[in-house]
């Protein structure tokens, strides 16, 4: 199989040693199946051990190895080299975040996000397993199911400038996961999740950009979920005035 | 953050041209700056109907056929109407409506909710100006 050179430029920096990040370049031999993660494999096997990064999986369902490729997030590991044949490939750590070391980010802000929404099944009461699993039909899995195929990458986060000039803002992945259990049939966990995600700088941050649907490796549409958390807190908050006895649901 | 803490932190942080990155970035600025001029022509309408209020309908019709109303109010049309289709656009594709198995698509959100808009701009410009 024939092989071209691809020139990356990946961002370095130690903090221990460096004041200020620098870019590095490399010349990496490639064939047409090989990805940029491929390229960043063999540049630490090959010719320089010290680039940091994160990855796992290599095929989309690990969500680690995220990174800015030619100022665009999107996953090293699912973005093919001979794509950008002619051009100098530029790899930078995901923008908004922290940088820990050469690419690798810290995450500890989405983390706390994360559980903060309580991605889980809530109920009022839990029934004892012999009485059967919570049935749900394939329209009620509908609703929600898109929504659940988020992977963590954070992406979305880096592509948000709302997040960029506010890291408090819960942001679109948060949110996605949050509205996927509001939305469950199973899920009695409503009046929980309301306050979190309909406080300042819950959903109502959100100004419609919409980068965050368009650079999700997994066809999530974090938007949408910001919007229709948004319709469901202003309904809610309606019913609750008109109707303030019972009203709410 | 651990031991993170001990270093300065280094993180990519938004520049004002950040919207000039893509085509997506500078199409929400150019939806949002639209604002602006929706914001503009509601002041100049608002200072007319004050002029009508005070004194008579002749006034405020005069205030709006001055050149340079008309033409910032041509300018501001252009803008408005791109504002109101990118929002019914997103209406459409937040909130499809179900008809039987089927879901509405966002351009069926965006033709209606222009016709309706067309519909009231006419019976508000009837209203107000040729009764």
């Amino acid at each position: 199989m024939s092989q071209d050179i691809a020139t990356i430029r990946v961002t370095r920096y130690r903090p221990e040693k460096d004041s200020k990040p620098y870019f590095q370049e490399y010349k990496v031999p490639y064939r047409h199946d090989m990805v940029v993660l491929d390229a960043l494999n063999y540049i630490k096997a090959e010719m320089d051990g010290s680039l940091t990064y994160r990855w796992s999986c290599r095929m989309g369902v690990c969500g680690s190895c995220g990174a800015n490729i030619d100022g665009e997030p999107k996953l090293t590991c699912a973005s093919f080299l001979h794509d950008f044949k002619g051009r100098t490939i530029t790899v930078e750590p995901m923008s908004n975040f922290p940088v820990i070391k050469d690419l690798v980010v810290d995450m500890e802000d989405f983390m706390e996000k994360l559980v903060k929404i309580k991605p889980w099944i809530i109920r009022e009461k839990e029934t004892p397993p012999e009485q059967g699993e919570y049935k749900q039909s394939a329209q009620e899995l509908e609703r929600y199911s898109q929504f659940s195929s988020c992977i963590n990458c954070m992406l979305c986060y880096a592509a948000c400038p709302i997040y960029g000039l506010n890291e408090k803002f819960l942001g679109p992945a948060a949110t996605a996961l949050a509205y996927r259990y509001i939305e469950d049939s199973r899920d009695q966990g409503k009046d929980v999740r309301f306050p979190i995600v309909h406080e300042m700088e819950g959903v109502w941050e959100c100004t419609l950009v919409g980068e965050c649907s368009v650079v999700c490796p997994k066809g999530v549409d974090p938007m949408l979920a910001i919007q229709k958390t948004k319709i469901l807190g202003a309904t809610n908050a309606l019913r609750s005035l008109l109707m303030p006895r019972g009203g709410h649901k | 953050m651990g031991d993170a803490n001990r270093y300065p932190e280094l993180r990519k942080r938004l520049t004002p041209g950040w919207w000039t990155a893509n085509r997506h970035y500078a199409m929400y600025m150019v939806r949002e700056w639209t604002s602006l001029f929706v914001a503009l022509y509601s002041l100049i309408f608002i200072y007319g109907l004050s002029l009508w209020a005070a004194g008579s309908r002749a006034d405020f019709l005069n205030f709006l056929k001055n050149p340079a109303i008309v033409g910032f109010s041509l300018v501001a049309l252009v803008f408005t109407m791109y504002h109101a289709a990118t929002w019914f656009y997103l209406l459409g594709a937040i909130s499809p409506v179900k008809i039987g198995r089927s879901k509405t698509k966002p351009w069926q959100a965006l033709v209606l909710n222009l016709v309706l808009l067309v519909i009231i701009s006419y019976v508000a410009i009837w209203l107000l100006v040729l009764r």
